[in-house]
């Protein structure tokens, strides 16, 4: 087992793999599945315009995230990762089938890490709610991107590359984990066998990931493993049927509206908030965080009203 | 929007369990490349010992048909070095300049050859430093060309006998091996 999982890899063959997978998975798996689910939607008579909107929209501002994270990749990423790898990583790691299983498990890790973040974060949920913000739930959701989207994985899995894994298999890492998740944004698979639905993150886990119902709120934060939910206390099974969407609809299929609509309703926080020190808390905060003064001000407003 | 309904986990549990997981996957990682690393010092210092055994026997025998280095001879690594290289950019060799220099060696290229043989010359640029070389190891970082540009990568080499020595390098997905052989 150990000679295995030691033995030595060539890195063509492992750019081949995630290439493979990564790369080719839209071809094969993700548009002809998004295919089959407008035939669904169509045999359901659910097929709306708001719905091939929605999508279109999704896919527009994916090419706006994509274009951020090409800027990002390009002139800071590689050139950040690289430098802390060169100067401050624990020894390198060769690259091996044990290497690449534990950078995927971590990579897992910081993305669970990383998207409870993003939703427990005033500026991560600025960004974030983009990808909530659909009423529908298909493939092309799994596109729908905030403008920094980008940024807050970057902080998360530096610490990987600090461990002494190499950047670009972090990165290639990273990548896998996100296909595997937009794999799950689908409504026609419904709960699997009881194993995998028990380690793993699958399409029912991630439906209530984004529910509006209450009881779904901040579950679910999984790339691949479920587990880490489960271990981390955010685990939440399917049972009352998902209403897709965020407390406060956009309902907007306007792209740039789609794109912007939480970064410009956290700058309408702030404008409601009093004091630096206060509007700079509720970049870091919980999204729903108000300072207490304000809170107990508001509530006799209320009162008084 | 953003209370459970159950009990919350403690931030510190969070900690050391996410802490755990991690020590636990990266410890992984790290036993085994240390031990595929021990395993390979392993079989490198036996190939050594072999290497010389099969040396001194054909030494005390008087058998010199294949020419070993001396303990003189294989320290040097001055002296001129050709390489073929048969790619879409470049079919033909290159000619390099090995000089010591301080503790280092450095090849510089002094020709480039077409695929017929023809030469020209070139303007000296250095390729190759080998920081470390035992007589049969040694690494160092080696300038690749890509798409224009010149980048630094580490490199190791081997002799494979004190006329041939194999270089090796793994720049970010590309890797290969040169051949570089003594004019």
């Amino acid at each position: 087992m150990i000679e295995f999982l030691s033995r030595k890899i060539d890195w063509l063959d492992v750019e081949y793999w995630f290439y493979l997978f990564n790369d080719l998975s839209l071809l094969y798996i993700i548009l002809p599945f998004f295919i089959l689910e407008l035939i669904r939607y169509a045999f359901l008579k659910r097929l709306s315009k708001n719905l091939i909107l929605d999508s279109i929209a999704n896919v527009i501002t994916f090419g706006a995230f994509f274009t951020i994270e090409i800027i990002l990749g390009i002139l800071a990423v590689t050139k950040l990762y690289f430098w802390i790898y060169e100067n401050f990583s624990l020894p390198h790691l060769e690259l091996n089938w044990a290497t690449i299983i534990c950078c995927i498990l971590l990579a897992d890790l910081s993305y669970y890490w990383e998207h409870r973040m993003m939703h427990r974060i005033g500026i991560g949920w600025a960004t974030h709610t983009v990808h909530h913000s659909s009423p529908h739930f298909n493939m092309s959701v799994a596109y729908r991107f905030g403008p920094f989207d980008a940024i807050l994985p970057i902080l998360f899995s530096l610490p990987l590359v600090l461990l002494g894994f190499d950047p670009i298999l972090v990165l290639l890492s990273e990548v896998f984990v996100q296909v595997f998740q937009t794999l799950l944004h689908t409504e026609i698979i419904g709960k699997l066998t009881k194993p995998v639905e028990f380690i793993f993150n699958t399409p029912s886990h991630h439906r209530v990931h984004h529910g509006s119902n209450r009881q779904y709120w901040d579950k679910n934060y999984a790339g691949i493993l479920i587990i880490w939910d489960r271990m981390l206390g955010t685990f939440e099974p399917e049972k009352e049927k998902v209403i897709y969407g965020i407390s406060e609809p956009i309902n907007s299929v306007n792209p740039v509206k789609v794109f912007f609509h939480g970064i410009a309703r956290l700058f309408q926080k702030l404008k409601r908030i009093s004091g630096f020190n206060n509007k700079a808390l509720a970049f870091i905060k919980p999204p729903d965080w108000m300072p207490e003064e304000q809170t107990n001000t508001e509530k006799n407003d209320s009162k008084s009203d | 929007m953003f209370v459970s309904n159950k009990k919350r986990m403690k931030n510190s549990t969070l900690l050391f369990r996410s802490l755990f997981f991690v020590i636990l996957i990266a410890g992984s990682a790290h036993l085994v490349t240390y031990a595929s690393k021990t395993r390979a010092n392993g079989a490198n210092s036996i190939e050594n010992r072999v290497f010389l055994e099969t040396s001194l026997e054909k030494n005390e025998t008087g058998s010199r048909s294949e020419e070993k280095p001396t303990s003189s001879e294989k320290d040097d690594l001055t002296g001129t070095w050709k390489v073929n290289y048969n790619m879409e950019d470049f079919n033909g060799a290159i000619l390099y300049k090995m000089k010591k220099e301080g503790g280092n060696y450095n090849a510089y290229i002094i020709e480039y050859q077409d695929e017929d043989g023809y030469g020209q010359e070139a303007e000296n640029t250095k390729a190759l430093t080998i920081t470390s070389f035992d007589g049969y190891k040694g690494q160092g970082e080696y300038r690749v060309t890509y798409e224009g540009k010149t980048y630094n990568t580490d490199c190791t080499i081997e002799m494979v006998n004190m006329n041939v020595f194999k270089l090796s390098y793994d720049f970010y997905g590309y890797s290969d091996v040169e051949t570089w052989k003594k004019q």
